[in-house]
């Protein structure tokens, strides 16, 4: 056994070796991971979290000095995803030109004289006018909208429009009943309560609630960082295999095979380098995310409060991956095949399991369908300690997931060496 | 040339009652196939001995060695190694064995040292023993100077040395070379040569798969020759030349002889072969006490003057084609 073991640490400083005087793998492992966090985490800093997000260029055109115009103006200023210009001159054909050139996505025109036709016809409602014998109809306001601008998006500002015309409509009708009242009641007339201080309802905001529990909502770099680590992981299963395959044409393996050095000897004295690579890459990536993203004007990644948590899916994704990326080298006969093979069946792992596109957007069988990729449960057990707060417990499933996957593609990978001897 | 070949005596007289290699009506046939690689072989290589396996491309010769490594399973037959059972002793065979494969099988990134040093610790080596044996193997190889230099940068001759060298880190008893000398400069070519012989010397058994005539003719004590899967001819070298050439004459004839000639030939009682390249003329036969007379008398009829006649000396070249292309022709 203890000569074994030596076998086994020779294997290892041999492959830190030729690892170590590769140059351009060594870029490539550690580099390009790092620059693909920071970009896509900058880059997609808005498409995740309470960040704004997608914004709107909406004009509004209104020579209302009333309180119609105010309620939209404030309705519209309180969302983070419109970005309000006012006018008081602009004819209507101008701001359909507008609109048409792609200046703005959506133009409200008020009436000029709105609030005031609103109080008429409140007037005539309290006076209990009929319907048929009103002057006053109800003020139509001119809402134009870029056709290319998402329906989802155009109901939201529908909906705005709509909620601030409404709050219009109780605060006119409730100064109507005050007015009503002070004169009916006189000496007597007690005002009614504050609308702010008597709701009803509490103001709703939409709570994420996730399989695990509830929690925030993932930002960019605590989608990203895990993401892109995941995918360093498994990309790694190209030179991996490439490497062995290399020794099989350099007959070095041959060599291998005619001494007495056990199938976990050639296999392990590989894979170990590979894992403390693993460990590097996500050690750098996380590094890069807490302290040098932030300067960049990214957000800051919070790792939560489980470092060994973090370990265990990081170091469970990594034996994953290498042990795939040695299953496809026992199999595959040329570094062509290797290449092509473990890259393109890493990509759809990475497309399946919400490395490329969070699983947050995907439709419903599609997330279903995720679960089959080993990186989604690696991306699963980073979120449930960066999002969900979770620790080692929380991320055991996803753990042993990727451990008992790593299993099986070693147990192929050592079946298929020996049958080779 | 002044070292001093790296071997203990332990080695020396190399038998121990057991041929170094003995296979016994060995057959492989590969899944898929119906015509067997290796068709009922029977070989002995005795220890202490440098043997040749020839062939042609294809006639079994890898298909042998890998089966000698532990790396295939025979089909039946059975394959003994100092005496012990390959299939059944293989981590003993394995200790026994250096194997030295055809193509330098060596990590081009690192060092000549680093891969002694990696392969004497993969055949348990390690410590003082380690570095002692890294050291005479480079010594062996004549790379002492190169050692440090990493193995993608040295000359092809160099590398051929290393792989030679490496097959030997743990002091086998048996080497095995695949072709060692294809495409070298004539300096390795010697040096390997000569460092065969040493270790011949020093009791180790050399089994060598070439197709280089002159160098098995050089170096071999005993051959066989391999076509087909099966063992054509085995057997000592001055026995296999000397019988050869008591069977050929060799006719240099002035002018260009007449395209039928060996046709012509055919009728001389005893004549078994007779074949024309250039202005020469070989003839095979088993009487050529028989056969000389009546082939001179032929040559005066047909008008054909002798320049020169050979009778007695033959190469290994000779043998071997007599024994894989020279067969056809044979009745």
């Amino acid at each position: 056994m203890m000569d074994n073991l030596t076998k086994f640490w020779a294997s290892i400083a041999k492959e830190a070796r030729i690892i170590g005087r590769d140059h351009q793998a060594l870029f490539l492992f550690f580099v390009m991971p790092v620059l693909f966090v920071l970009i896509l985490s900058l880059a997609l800093r808005d498409a995740f979290g309470d960040r704004p997000g997608a914004t709107f260029d909406v004009l509004m055109v209104s020579q209302d000095p009333g309180e119609v115009t105010q309620s939209i103006v404030e309705a519209f200023r309180s969302n983070a995803h419109i970005l309000l210009t006012q006018s008081n001159t602009a004819s209507e054909a101008e701001a359909r030109q507008w609109l048409i050139d792609g200046r703005y996505r959506f133009v409200v025109l008020v009436p000029a004289d709105a609030t005031a036709q609103a109080e008429r016809r409140l007037g005539e409602i309290m006076a209990k006018v009929p319907p048929e014998l009103r002057m006053e109809k109800p003020v139509e306001l001119v809402v134009m909208a870029d056709p290319a601008l998402r329906s989802d998006f155009r109901k939201v500002l529908e909906g705005s429009l709509n909620l601030a015309l409404h709050g219009v409509e109780m605060k006119l009708g409730r100064e109507q009943l005050q007015q009503t009242m002070r004169a009916t009641q006189g000496e007597n007339y007690v005002p009614l309560p504050d609308m702010e201080k008597s709701r009803l309802f509490e103001p709703v905001r939409g709570e994420t609630v996730t399989r695990k529990g509830s929690g925030p909502t993932p930002t960019s770099v605590q989608q990203n960082a895990p993401a892109w680590t995941l995918l360093a992981m498994f990309f790694l299963t190209v030179p991996l295999s490439v490497s062995f395959i290399r020794e099989r044409e350099q007959g070095s393996l041959f060599r291998l095979q005619t001494m007495t050095v056990p199938a976990w000897v050639v296999l392990g004295g590989k894979a170990v380098p590979y894992f403390v690579i693993n460990l590097i890459q996500m050690a750098s990536i996380l590094a890069v995310s807490v302290y040098v993203l932030p300067l960049l004007g990214g957000d800051r990644l919070e790792l939560g409060n489980a470092p060994l948590a973090l370990l265990l899916i990081g170091g469970s994704a990594s034996l994953a991956a290498i042990g795939f990326g040695i299953a496809v080298a026992m199999y595959a006969r040329t570094t062509e095949q290797a290449t092509s093979f473990s890259s393109a069946t890493v990509m759809i792992m990475a497309a399946l399991g919400g490395i490329l596109v969070p699983k947050a957007v995907m439709p419903p069988l599609m997330q279903e369908v995720a679960i089959l990729s080993p990186l989604s449960w690696g991306l699963d057990g980073f979120l449930d300690v960066f999002v969900r707060g979770g620790g080692v417990q929380q991320v055991l499933p996803e753990a042993l997931s990727l451990l008992a996957f790593s299993a099986i593609c070693h147990g192929i990978a050592i079946m298929r060496y020996r049958s080779q001897t | 040339m002044t070292t001093p070949c790296p071997y203990s005596s332990r080695h020396n007289g190399g038998a121990t009652g057991a041929p170094a290699i003995e296979l016994k009506q060995l057959t492989k046939v590969f899944p898929g196939s119906s015509t067997p690689v290796l068709n009922a072989i029977d070989l002995t290589v005795p220890a202490g001995t440098i043997f040749g396996i020839l062939g042609p491309n294809g006639a079994g010769k890898t298909t042998i060695m890998s089966t000698l490594c532990g790396l295939l399973k025979p089909t039946s037959g059975s394959v003994h190694i100092c005496g012990s059972n390959a299939q059944t002793e293989r981590a003993t065979i394995k200790q026994v064995l250096g194997m030295v494969p055809q193509e330098p099988a060596i990590y081009p990134t690192l060092t000549a040292r680093e891969n002694l040093e990696y392969f004497g610790r993969m055949q348990g080596l390690s410590g003082e023993h380690l570095q002692q044996r890294i050291l005479a193997c480079l010594d062996v190889a004549e790379m002492v100077g190169e050692a440090d230099k990493r193995v993608e940068r040295l000359s092809g001759g160099y590398k051929r040395r290393l792989n030679m060298v490496i097959g030997l880190i743990h002091e086998p008893k048996i080497l095995i070379l695949d072709e060692p000398t294809v495409a070298i400069d004539p300096h390795s070519r010697s040096l390997i040569h000569h460092r065969l012989r040493e270790l011949h010397a020093a009791g180790i058994s050399i089994l060598i798969s070439t197709h280089q005539m002159d160098e098995a003719e050089q170096l071999c004590q005993e051959i066989a020759i391999l076509d087909h899967g099966r063992v054509l001819v085995q057997g000592n070298v001055s026995d296999l030349l000397s019988m050869q050439a008591s069977e050929t004459i060799q006719l240099q004839i002035e002018g260009d002889p007449p395209a039928d000639l060996a046709a012509r030939l055919e009728h001389i009682p005893g004549l078994l072969e007779a074949h024309v390249a250039g202005q020469c003329l070989t003839v095979v036969t088993v009487r050529p006490d028989r056969v000389m007379i009546p082939l001179m008398q032929a040559m005066q009829d047909y008008g054909l003057a002798v320049r020169s006649l050979s009778f007695g000396t033959t190469s290994l070249e000779d043998v071997f084609l007599s024994h894989t292309d020279g067969k056809r022709a044979s009745r």
